[in-house]
């Protein structure tokens, strides 16, 4: 195909080559004034070069090769000829007559057309296949397998996932006392959990009534108020005598000047002994320690001691965080209340008995609490800020005049909006106020 | 996809939110809190085909919705015949993969299945009858009724609420409550498969009082299924087990032969349970539900559950009792004498036999001496009851009486213990005195 569509492009563009083509102009095609073309460009090889001849060289000794299995020129005489040495009666096989089909036809011995077109009657030799030869390292083969693994585990459910979230039982049972009809003193432990935990609440309570608390001797009186306000505003007949100014700044002038090369110089000697006395300081120290080995010993001992310790402590948090509710939302998780019920409440009798707490609440709580949901609560709904109408009067001192109404809403831009409004009111009543005084003097000349 | 089919999704495949070690790192910079889930997790989520099935479904409401609103009712009814179902069965098989693992979880399962029919009565609820239970143990409490049984090694616990007072909590997520129990019936319903068939019984079984009868007498293939898993052992594990298993084929047949009549008060459906899996026959009364197979006037039986404070017309060869009576007994694994639970008398404490420590050794003592524990009692809890009010009343006073009462008390303390030391004085002088005198005599 691409070779016609060359062929073709060639041809046009020989000279002397009449188009219908309106884009070729006829003075190109005509005597010596052709374009110049450099043959060896690459743009250049797929058009205005003429490969026909190769071309057709080529197709010969394909379709040689398909019919004959090989260049004619190489086969030998043997294969190609055959010497002709008389009639040899070839001994005549009986002509079978093919079985007729119903109507006729001897579609059954033929074969089919499709198969016919399919058949490959090509005589070139099949090329060996090099890719069975080939024996893949122990490294292409491991990561052929790994692949093929990670293939394989797509769909599949990966392992953490079967792991749970929390080792806490999925039902715990309450303690002996929330028996409908308990004994005595499992009824008293659990009436006593249930006391601490309301110790506990109260506690916090008091706590931060403390806090808030104030003394009533702090109140402020009116003469203390009294003071605040005059601060400052009596005058004082002390005054101080303003001539330390001068000696300041003449100080700080000081202070920025340049060291001096004394200064330098007792700087370095300052800093080698300084530092020959931390070196002999540090021989000493060392040579004093051998006799404080024991001690040592011993405070290296206590920090192991510590260290151990710590490590208990944080492996044992760890253990404990796996029982622990996590905080998985925006709320923290809520323990329910206990259920008891206290001693008046209690009933012997199964058929008065109101139960305490609800199942599904229970039910609800201990997903929670083994981190397989996060704690959730109903939406509240927020109350909107509803829009208030109000009236305003635009003079201060409420002559009606000028009534308008404005929107009043929560927003905070809504400050900057009142005052303007408002001075924008005052103008407007200002205007008229002078409007009116005006029409009353004219009447009144008139 | 919504959060909220997403939320759903992730617990019905298991997919639980992870908190992460570095908050500010994973929230880019900032501590408010939110919920995270892993990106793997998620990821492996996306290749659930149910998902498919939940697109599904929101186009199947959007076209309803349509439907409705332009009033087409043939297209309603069309929409509403092929609605889009999905099943959980595939999820269920890839969260548990094994039998046990299913067991594991069917604590949490059992306990929502229950409350979940209380709500409902109708037929969705899967009515347990899981007579594969060995060492039941039954506890009564205020909050519920909690069962613990032992199903193939695994020790399973839970909670069934009372059938009266249902007050409807406001703060509970009715629809994540809802995915759960939907993934938890459909595990039900595998595992009480595969229990119904280890039991050579076809499931689902067909609800009537023979099916029931039959699986009653089945219950003996469950002691070959465990034994057989015990291949090699020493003499003295076998001889245990082989105790064990007399003592719980004793405990199987505690109330075997005797015939149960459950007045309309008690805990029917509770009661007919634990008793049926002790070798006992039930019944009730017709008019409250299907299944009673003989009436109140039968002669023949032998106990009749009661929990009235009296009750008008009594038959002679039968015992009336209080239902504590049958929970008792199971917990103690042996019939109690029935003179403790009759009708009108005050019950002995109905004790947790979850504790651990001393639960036999108590069973054991009541065994063994019941008239002493019994007046020892009266006087002790008299006693007792006072000592409580005094402790109460010492509690609920106010700080600056219990100051005063310090006070008072410490006085007294004091007091005694000055007598007590001048009295080991005076006796201290006087021993020598006393001794001269032995001495002198």
């Amino acid at each position: 195909m691409a070779a016609a569509r060359r062929a073709k492009r060639v041809a046009r563009a020989q000279p002397g080559f009449m188009t219908l083509n309106a884009s070729i102009k006829p003075e190109d095609l005509v005597g010596g004034k052709r374009k110049r073309i450099n043959k060896n460009k690459k743009k250049n090889w797929n058009k205005h070069i003429d490969v026909n001849d190769v071309e057709d060289f080529l197709e010969d000794v394909r379709h040689q090769e398909r019919t004959t299995g090989g260049l004619i020129s190489e086969k030998t005489d043997e294969s190609l000829f055959f010497l002709d040495a008389g009639n040899q009666k070839a001994p005549t096989q009986p002509v079978v007559e093919p079985t007729e089909g119903k109507t006729g036809r001897r579609k059954a011995s033929r074969p089919l057309k499709v198969d016919l077109i399919l058949k490959n009657s090509s005589l070139v030799p099949v090329p060996k296949d090099v890719l069975a030869y080939q024996v893949p390292n122990a490294k292409k083969l491991r990561r052929a397998a790994q692949k093929a693994e990670q293939l394989a585990a797509i769909g599949k459910r990966p392992e953490k996932l079967s792991q749970k979230p929390s080792l806490l039982p999925a039902v715990e049972v309450i303690a002996p006392g929330g028996s409908y009809n308990p004994d005595f003193f499992s009824h008293q432990a659990l009436l006593l959990e249930a006391h601490e935990v309301e110790v506990k609440k109260d506690k916090e309570e008091q706590k931060i009534l403390r806090r808030l608390a104030y003394d009533k001797d702090d109140r402020a009186t009116e003469e203390t108020i009294f003071q605040e306000q005059v601060e400052g505003l009596v005058e004082e007949d002390e005054e101080d005598p303003d001539d330390v100014d001068d000696g300041c700044t003449l100080g700080i002038l000081n202070l920025v000047e340049k060291k001096t090369e004394k200064q330098r110089k007792r700087e370095r000697v300052m800093k080698v002994k300084e530092q020959r006395r931390q070196a002999s300081r540090h021989k000493t120290v060392q040579y004093q320690q051998l006799f404080q080995l024991r001690s040592i010993k011993m405070s290296l001992r206590q920090q192991e001691q510590r260290t151990k310790q710590k490590q208990i402590r944080r492996r044992a948090n760890q253990e404990a965080e796996k029982f622990m509710p996590r905080r998985l939302g925006k709320l923290k998780f809520k323990a329910q209340d206990l259920e008891v019920q206290l001693t008046n409440e209690l009933t012997g009798s199964l058929r008065t008995l109101k139960p305490e707490g609800s199942v599904l609440k229970d039910r609800f709580k201990s997903l929670q609490k083994r981190n397989l949901i996060e704690p959730r609560e109903r939406a509240k709904f927020k109350p909107r800020l509803k829009v208030k109408y109000v009236e305003k009067r635009g003079v201060s001192d409420g002559s009606p005049i000028c009534i308008l109404r404005t929107e009043r809403c929560s927003l905070p831009l809504a400050g900057q909006c009142d005052s303007i409004v408002l001075v924008v009111v005052v103008v407007l009543v200002v205007v008229v106020l002078v409007l009116a005084a005006v029409v009353v003097m004219r009447d009144r000349q008139e | 996809m919504i959060i909220v089919v997403c939320r759903r999704l992730c617990i019905l495949k298991g997919i639980y939110p992870h908190e992460p070690k570095h908050k500010k790192k994973v929230n880019k910079g900032s501590t408010a809190p939110r919920t995270f889930y892993l990106m793997k997790d998620i990821r492996f989520l996306l290749h659930e085909p149910i998902v498919g099935k939940f697109r599904e479904y929101k186009i199947f409401v959007r076209k309803l919705r349509k439907a409705y609103a332009k009033s087409e009712w043939t297209g309603v009814a069309r929409l509403k015949d092929n609605k889009p179902v999905y099943k959980l069965d595939h999820i269920i098989k890839e969260r548990y993969p094994t039998f046990i693992d299913a067991l594991r979880d069917i604590d949490d399962a059992l306990s929502m299945g229950f409350m979940f029919s209380t709500f409902a009565r109708t037929g969705k609820c899967h009515v347990q009858t899981i007579q594969l239970c060995r060492r039941l143990t039954v506890f009564l409490s205020i909050k519920g009724i909690y069962y613990q049984a032992e199903v193939l090694g695994q020790v399973i616990t839970w909670l069934v609420p009372y059938q009266f007072a249902h007050d409807h909590p406001t703060d509970v997520d009715y629809r994540v409550m809802a995915t759960f129990t939907e993934m938890y019936t459909t595990l039900m319903g595998f595992i009480n498969f595969r229990l119904y068939h280890s039991l050579n019984l076809v499931y689902p079984p067909k609800l009537d009082t023979k099916a029931e009868l039959t699986l009653k007498a089945e219950d003996d293939d469950d002691y070959a299924l465990d034994s057989e898993s015990y291949m090699e052992e020493d003499v003295e594990q076998m001889e245990a087990r082989e105790k064990e298993r007399m003592e719980q084929e004793a405990q199987k047949k505690l109330f075997e032969g005797l015939k149960f009549f459950l007045n309309r008060e008690v805990p029917r459906e509770s009661l007919a349970f634990i008793l049926r899996c002790f070798g006992a026959q039930v019944s009730w009364d017709k008019s409250l539900c299907i299944g009673g197979a003989y009436d109140v006037t039968d002669e023949s039986i032998t106990h009749h559950v009661v929990d009235r404070p009296d009750m008008d017309k009594q038959y002679i060869n039968r015992y009336y009792i209080q239902p504590q009576w049958v929970y008792d007994s199971i917990n103690a694994k042996l019939c109690l004498p029935v003179e403790d639970y009759f009708i009108g008398v005050t019950l002995p404490p109905h004790l947790s036999p979850f504790v651990e420590e001393k639960d036999g050794d108590y069973a054991l003592s009541v065994k063994v001496t019941p008239g002493k524990v019994k007046t020892e009692d009266r006087a002790r809890l008299e006693q007792e009851q006072q000592a409580e009010e005094k402790r109460l009343a010492i509690m609920m006073m106010k700080k600056k009486d219990k100051y005063l009462y310090d006070k008072i008390m410490f006085g007294k303390k004091r007091k005694a213990n000055k007598l007590t030391a001048k009295r080991k004085a005076h006796d201290d002088a006087s021993k020598p005195d006393k001794k001269k005198k032995a001495k002198k005599q």
